[in-house]
């Protein structure tokens, strides 16, 4: 047996193993799935909130991936424009992959613990600042029908949750055993905490006159054309939401606690790899929930800005073609690729036969693919929702590295004095100017 | 070259001065004994005659005797750079009084002048090492400064192994040397 | 070999002893007066170590800063990381190769650093330097004081936290140094005076470089400027920042752009004229208040006085050589000369003795950017951390002229 098994390659032996290994396990997983899935599926079935909220709490995890690399490219090439320069242009099409390299980058870094830090603490407080921003985007409606949980008490929990971040900001300060982290903390702390108090106060004229707090409602609420958005209603909510969003989210000109030219990386210092790439995560994801709630709250959310100018209709019954369907899937990539690539092949003698056809297959397929996105958008509810509200959530974002790109920022003291002297009283106001509105037109 | 402002010198100081005073191009230069510092200093500065407000330098300079520490003012009354020369400061006494009591701003020029030389400047509040490191012994501008020993007789670095192996020329006697073969 | 001679202090607080020299073995702090005083920590206030590695720290320069919450109580500039000990250099090289050395001192206006020893080499050889030598050391130094201030222009905002600026002001900058380049073949340490005139006519490509710039150029300066003096965050945090009153400034003998902010008109271009200056018609700007917001529209209105004389020395320029005829090898008779020249940040002078021999016996370099630190120590206490940044780069030193 053994002078048989030593004749054999090191190809069978594998599969010697693995062959057998595999039928054993197959059947312990079928029968194990058939015991078991039907409880599962019963338990499931029953708790279907439960199902719900795993899912849409992983969707939103995997979600914030994607939002941090377009934002992280977006702010590489705003700024560079902005700054006379080209910015990324070598890695992927116009330097589209620069993010995902950085990404990769951070992940290949050296995760570095200092000697003297408290590990615990400093090992906790990415995944604190982590944990704390894309569930806040749990509340967020994207569209009809397209949200992770709609609360009753939507609001509330964004600003609970997203006001977690500062402990873990604080955690990392303490932790760091460095001045530097320590006063970056402790700025955290005072600016976060100062400047929470506008952020919420200024939604609350909006509470009051949705007379809810799920976001899902406020959004309806807003339903129709631009007139009807709370933009209207709230100027000056507005205007203190975006200020406030603005320290909330540690961007420039308000961000006090990494700023760099006085206390190098702030809270960030000691923090090196995957560890400090998750306080930079954490940050562009926050960029995009305040934006998307700035979106919500003031600019009806996934409510297009008005009605589609050209009502279309389409009432396409493909099984009314019957055997046609066969020929028009079998034909029309053929005919299309023909067609389109045949301008090409005629117009210039530099394009080969071959050029041409491979030109007209791209073009046939981004013809294909634009279709069925524009119909997806005029049929379905939710596609257009979702095309509107990224719209409007990628123009603030576009605004706040627009601002990152322009101004200075504010001394911490100037800051604190603007929080406590101007937002807070103009909150205040916001709030009695709303509420003394609302009653007056209640009991008209 | 002011010629009046040469005499006007000559008159303002008189005793005060050891040597003529120069002209050359656009310098005046006056040599004072370096315990008068203060009290010519001050005369330049307050007198409304001079009206030295601006200390353009201060300089020290081994001349491989003694030292010297060498001020350069600038006044509206004259178009000349006025040089003022504290001459024959002892090379084991090299001590000159401070005129950081007029111009706060010579404070670091001091220091500078003390780490490369060695001058003490009585009233400096702070003078210590400014470019050289805190441990550093010598004095690295000093004509009699020789890098392999002086350097190597600083513990805390600054020397190349290449210097650090020539053996200085004063060398402790109680420098231990490591052979294989005993003596 | 001599036996160094070594002074006989007998003051022992002055002395540094040699059993404390070792480099693990901690370095007693508390040695002079003023070192007693600042590391002497009251209740609640902490040491904070700026630099050397710190972002924004301008070079290598270490401040220790002891901070009270996050208001700066004192602080103690630590000096030397860039020292080269170029003074010892020049004393064992030849007076045409010191030039070169003298480069690196200040190496955002490094035609300046050249410009004072040059001038008083000059002096101590009795050497007549051609009026068109004159007239392009005053251009190429004017464009070199343009390229340094918009790069003050550049490091003031990003130090106070804006990051365009910088890119705006270099691309004025980087007009300039290839405008330099063309005639000097360096973008950064140009090497271009000599003793005697300068290394090198101006050439047609320079020429129509700035021609080109000219015409441009003060519309340029508006769209940097316009990024910065319509913010209302630059304003507030640079107005009232670090005001340096009129005889606080001559106490401290600061000099250039950071006197004239305190309302000191004094220019050595006009007080002390050399060169081709007095042949020029230009006024010093002065303003009164002292503060960052007023260090910085000086320096801007004194870009506009260059552009001003450049454009004279460009209409008034004689032809004619741009050497004078000199021996390769100098022996200056022995003596000493000073010179000073108005540089991008104040004084830059140079104070030679010459033995007779083809080695200066002494060479003395006093730079603006040393003094003007030095008044950090003075303006900083009492602002806040974010502040030190903001008033250093207001006072704009460079490190590499600091530690020489």
């Amino acid at each position: 047996m053994a002078a048989y098994w030593n004749r054999l390659s090191v190809g069978s032996r594998a599969l010697l193993v693995i062959v057998p290994a595999l039928l054993v396990v197959g059947a312990i997983l079928t029968v194990g799935i058939a015991l078991l899935l039907p409880p599962l599926l019963g338990f499931l079935g029953a708790n279907i909130p439960l199902v719900r909220f795993v899912g849409a709490a992983t969707a939103i995890i995997v979600m914030t991936i994607p939002i941090a690399f377009v934002i992280i490219f977006m702010e590489l090439k705003v700024i560079a424009a902005m700054n006379l320069r080209v910015g990324p242009d070598r890695v992927g099409p116009y330097g589209t992959f620069m993010s995902v390299v950085h990404g990769l980058k951070v992940l290949a870094k050296e995760d570095f613990t200092p000697r003297g830090v408290d590990v615990p603490i400093f090992t906790m407080a990415p995944i604190v600042v982590f944990a704390s921003i894309p569930l806040t985007l749990l509340v967020i409606p994207f569209a009809p029908g397209l949200f992770g949980q709609d609360f009753n008490i939507g609001l509330l929990y964004f600003f609970a949750i997203g006001g977690m971040s500062v402990v873990g900001l604080m955690m990392a300060g303490w932790a760091s055993f460095n001045k530097y982290s320590l006063l970056g903390a402790l700025r955290a702390a005072a600016q976060v905490i100062s400047y929470e108090l506008p952020l919420t106060l200024s939604v609350v004229g909006i509470i009051i006159l949705a007379g809810t707090m799920s976001l899902n409602s406020i959004v309806q609420q807003q339903a129709g054309s631009l007139l009807d958005w709370n933009i209207w209603k709230q100027p000056l909510g507005f205007i203190i939401f975006f200020i406030a969003a603005t320290a909330e989210a540690n961007r420039t000109p308000l961000d006090m606690t990494e700023a760099d030219q006085e206390l190098v990386a702030g809270f960030a210092t000691e923090y090196s790899g995957m560890r400090f790439g998750f306080f930079f995560f954490a940050e562009y994801v926050n960029v995009f929930v305040v934006s998307a709630l700035s979106a919500v709250l003031f600019f009806g959310g996934w409510n297009a800005p008005f009605d589609w100018p050209f009502p279309v209709t389409l009432s396409l019954d493909p099984g009314g073609l019957g055997l046609g369907l066969v020929f028009l899937v079998a034909l029309a990539p053929v005919v299309g690729t023909i067609v389109l690539g045949l301008p090409f092949w005629l117009l210039s003698s530099r394009v080969s036969t071959l050029k041409a056809l491979v030109i007209g297959f791209i073009l046939f397929n981004l013809l294909i693919v634009g279709a069925f996105l524009g119909w997806a958008f005029v049929s379905a509810a939710w596609v257009s929702g979702l095309v509107w509200m990224m719209l409007k959530t990628f123009i603030f974002v576009f605004i706040f590295v627009q601002m990152r790109a322009t101004l200075p920022r504010v001394r911490v003291d100037q800051l604190m004095n603007f929080a406590w002297k101007w937002l807070l009283p103009a909150a205040l106001l916001n709030i009695f100017v709303t509420a003394i509105a609302v009653s007056i037109v209640a009991t008209r | 070259m002011d010629r009046a402002f040469r005499t006007l010198v000559e008159r303002t100081f008189g005793d005060l001065l050891t040597g003529p005073v120069r002209q050359r191009h656009d310098e005046t230069e006056m040599r004072i004994r370096p315990g008068d510092v203060p009290q010519v200093m001050r005369t330049l500065h307050d007198d409304p005659a001079l009206r030295f407000e601006y200390l353009g330098d201060l300089a020290g300079v081994d001349t491989g005797d003694d030292f010297q520490v060498v001020y350069h003012l600038y006044s509206v009354v004259t178009p000349d750079w006025l040089r003022v020369v504290a001459d024959g400061i002892p090379r084991d006494q090299p001590r000159i009084p401070s005129i950081t009591f007029l111009w706060k701003g010579a404070e670091w020029m001091e220091r500078e002048a003390y780490d490369m030389f060695g001058l003490v400047f009585e009233g400096n509040r702070d003078l210590r090492r400014i470019y050289m490191p805190d441990d550093f012994v010598s004095f690295p501008l000093r004509k009699d400064f020789h890098l392999p020993d002086d350097a190597s007789r600083s513990p805390g670095g600054g020397v190349r192994p290449m210097e650090d192996a020539a053996t200085p020329a004063d060398a402790a006697a109680t420098t231990v040397r490591r052979s294989a073969t005993a003596p | 070999m001599t036996t160094p001679t070594r002074p006989s202090l007998d003051d022992p607080s002055l002395t540094i002893p040699l059993e404390h020299a070792g480099i693990f073995e901690p370095i007693p702090l508390a040695r002079t007066e003023r070192q007693q005083e600042f590391y002497a920590l009251k209740d609640g206030e902490m040491l904070l170590n700026m630099g050397p590695q710190h972002p924004s720290t301008h070079g290598v320069l270490r401040v220790v800063l002891k901070i009270s919450d996050e208001q700066v109580v004192d602080l103690d500039p630590v000096l030397g990381y860039l020292h080269r000990g170029v003074e010892k250099i020049a004393e064992n090289s030849d007076f045409h190769h010191i030039i070169s050395q003298l480069d690196p001192l200040e190496y955002v206006s490094s035609l300046f650093c050249e410009w004072s020893p040059v001038m008083s080499f000059e002096k101590l050889l009795d050497v007549q330097v051609p009026r068109r030598a004159e007239y392009i050391r005053v251009l190429t130094g004017e464009l070199n004081r343009i390229a340094s201030h918009m790069l003050f222009l550049g490091w003031y905002a990003l130090d106070l936290g804006g990051i365009t600026p910088i890119l705006w002001s270099f691309a004025e900058r980087d007009e300039i140094v290839e405008m330099l380049a063309a005639i000097t073949g360096a973008k950064l340490l140009f090497n271009y005076f000599r003793i005697g005139g300068v290394n090198g006519d101006l050439n047609h490509e320079f020429m129509s470089r700035l021609g080109d710039w000219m015409s441009r150029a003060g519309a340029q300066l508006d769209a940097g400027m316009g990024l910065l003096n319509a913010n209302e965050i630059f304003v507030r945090r640079a107005r009232g920042l670090g005001v340096l009153d009129r005889e606080t400034a001559l106490r401290m003998c600061t000099t250039g752009p950071n006197l004239r902010a305190s309302g000191v008109p004094f220019d050595i271009r006009r007080a002390h004229p050399y060169s081709v200056y007095p042949e020029l018609d230009f006024e010093i700007p002065t303003r009164s208040e002292g503060d960052s917001l007023a260090r910085y529209l000086l320096r801007m209105d004194e870009v506009r006085q260059s552009l001003r004389i450049i454009d004279q020395c460009l209409h008034q320029m004689p032809d004619g050589p741009v050497m004078a005829r000199l021996p390769r090898l100098l022996r200056p008779r022995p003596g000493r000369a000073y010179s000073a020249v108005e540089g991008p940040r104040g004084q830059y002078s140079c104070y030679a003795m010459s033995d007779g021999t083809d080695q200066p016996f002494r060479l003395r370099i006093h730079d603006p950017s040393f003094l003007h630190l030095q008044l950090v120590g003075l303006l900083m206490p009492g602002n806040l951390i974010a502040d030190t940044m903001a008033i250093m780069a207001s006072l704009d030193p460079v490190m590499g002229g600091v530690d020489k």
